[in-house]
């Protein structure tokens, strides 16, 4: 029995990628090219999309077997329990938020490098306000518009990696030699960040024809992305030097400079848009629904589950994201300190993607005989070589980098205090109101 | 589990309160929607039409819906009697509501509006 509407592989692949193209990957890009030697970041970036299509068997393999928008938080609270699900359910929903604070960030250098009369602060409230404001009136993105500025934009940054190569020359300076293991590692692992949000499409499980789209989404759009970036990666370091890239909020808008003067400044400045268009509207949308949901199962306190009676939308979820995104802007804009944002969502990311593989592992044990649509390969090398690699690249970057350490450490311990402290209590009051409710309704029923 | 009759008594007593509350009539006047409710335990399915605002319940499911919630047989009659919310089943798994995000949404403030908390 089909639905009415229904998403087509398309669709679902335009979704995976657009949801992780940003204009925050071409700082990632830039750190990418910065960690190796030469013009071999395209090493890099292949290895960690061909490591994110491990994890993208794990996730199909799950979302098969749980086709539900709860996602992550549903196939972990299965696997271990519901506390672990929480924790880092919240964590990671914080780090997005995160990211949402750097890609408005860097999209407002994009913006005061083309129009300097308007302060980056300014670009970002205005931003703000307007991603606000659409997902308060529950305004989408129309599907085949949002496929033509992801497929568009993939096309775009493709040629512009090849165009740096015509104009600057073929002749790449050490193209399979990375360096350092230890440079190459921390590239890997930033790399991953240029697929981050990739899995954030599983929640379309219940809009699909067969959940198996979802799965030949999610790999389908991993390969794509991993040539694209791989080829404007090394262009866009083929033609601008590294240590100006690497010092640059915006340096995607450093290569638009190089390579065409003033037209290339707007042409990158479209491009970022149109990069931040999907990232923002389905940041916002899946922190703020996430937080609706948590407030209606007193994870989070009630009045977070308000609606709006007008547009259906949970509009003092969405005003929280507001206020939350807008603070972290301004502590990145008064710090600079973006890039350990962009770590510590790589290194969530690696955390999350080795629990998804431990947590195959722990359900094929425990559930030999469930339906499975799709298995992560026929063994346990999938599984088992996705949990390993991402925990090692998890470690690798806390280990090189203090400031993400530290953040990732405060943000655990934070949550997980919450967790055991703050949910049981606002559980216990939903369910005294439940008592009172019902008590109240029953001599009513009675008289009825 | 719940035997069908029992679901059908469920999703009756939810029809009558949703067209019972007036504002949930003309804020869903626009939203025309076919809902398949399914419970594979007991092999049966009823559909909820909602066409300019009225709330009608048919026997059998429905070929073509817009939403279709499907779980066990119980868990749907607790539901639809409002003594549990959606949440907590959906986020758990075992209740599967098919359809766009934003119908879901809908269907679990209709709920809200009429079961409360």
């Amino acid at each position: 029995m089909a639905l009415k509407r229904v998403l087509t592989l398309r669709t679902v692949v335009a979704t995976s990628a657009g949801l992780t193209l940003a204009s925050s990957c071409f700082i990632a890009a830039a750190q990418v090219a910065h960690y190796v030697a030469g013009d071999s970041a395209w090493l890099a970036i292949l290895v960690g999309g061909a490591l994110c299509l491990l994890s993208a068997a794990c996730f199909a393999e799950l979302n098969g077997m749980y086709p539900s928008a709860a996602g992550l938080r549903l196939y972990l609270a299965r696997a271990f329990n519901e506390r672990l699900a929480l924790i880092v359910s919240l964590l990671y929903m914080a780090v997005v938020t995160g990211v949402i604070g750097t890609e408005s960030f860097v999209l407002s250098h994009a913006l005061t490098r083309a129009i300097p009369q308007v302060p980056p602060i300014a670009w970002i409230l205005g931003l703000f306000v307007l991603a606000t404001a659409l997902n308060i009136r529950g305004v989408k993105i129309a599907g085949n518009f949002q496929d033509a500025i992801t497929y568009g934009l993939m096309a775009s940054l493709f040629l512009l990696g090849i165009a740096s190569f015509t104009r600057f020359g073929f002749d790449l300076a050490t193209p399979f030699f990375p360096g350092s293991a230890e440079g190459f590692i921390n590239a890997v692992a930033v790399g991953v960040f240029l697929y981050v949000g990739f899995e954030w499409v599983t929640p379309l499980a219940e809009e699909v024809t067969h959940i198996r789209l979802i799965s030949r989404g999610m790999l389908v759009a991993i390969g794509i992305l991993s040539v694209t970036y791989a080829i404007f990666t090394v262009g866009m370091g083929h033609a601008v030097p590294k240590a100006v890239l690497d010092a640059s909020p915006a340096p995607q808008m450093e290569f638009g400079t190089r390579m065409f003067g003033v037209p290339g400044v707007y042409l990158m400045l479209a491009i970022s848009l149109a990069a931040s268009v999907t990232t923002f509207n389905a940041g916002l949308l899946s922190v703020s629904r996430f937080i609706y949901a948590s407030a209606r199962e007193a994870v989070l306190p009630h009045f977070f589950s308000r609606l709006s009676s007008r547009y259906f939308t949970p509009y003092i979820a969405i005003i929280a994201v507001f206020l939350f995104g807008v603070a972290v802007t301004v502590g990145i804009l008064l710090t600079e300190r973006y890039k350990v944002l962009v770590l510590m969502a790589a290194t969530m990311e690696a955390v999350v993607y080795s629990l998804v593989g431990v947590a195959v592992v722990v359900l094929r044990c425990r559930q030999p005989e469930a339906d499975r649509p799709y298995r992560a390969g026929r063994g346990w090398l999938v599984p088992v070589l996705s949990a390993i690699v991402f925990a090692g690249l998890a470690l690798a970057v806390l280990v090189e980098n203090r400031g993400a350490a530290i953040g990732l450490g405060a943000g655990f311990a934070l949550v997980t205090g919450y967790v055991y402290a703050a949910v049981p209590y606002l559980r216990r009051r939903q369910e005294a109101r439940r008592r009172q409710k019902r008590a109240a309704a029953r001599p009513r029923l009675k008289a009825e | 589990m719940a035997t069908a009759e029992e679901l059908l008594a469920s999703l009756e007593a939810f029809c009558e309160a949703y067209n019972r509350n007036r504002r949930l009539k003309e804020m869903n006047r626009d939203w025309d929607r076919i809902v398949s409710v399914e419970a594979p335990d007991v092999s049966t399915g009823f559909t909820l039409t909602l066409r300019n605002g009225e709330l009608s319940l048919q026997k059998g499911k429905s070929e073509h819906p817009d939403l279709r919630v499907e779980g066990p047989s119980d868990l749907l009659t607790d539901l639809f009697y409002g003594d549990i919310t959606p949440t907590e089943p959906y986020l758990k798994g075992t209740l599967k509501v098919f359809g766009t995000e934003d119908d879901i949404v809908r269907l679990d403030f209709i709920s809200l509006m009429i079961w409360g908390e």
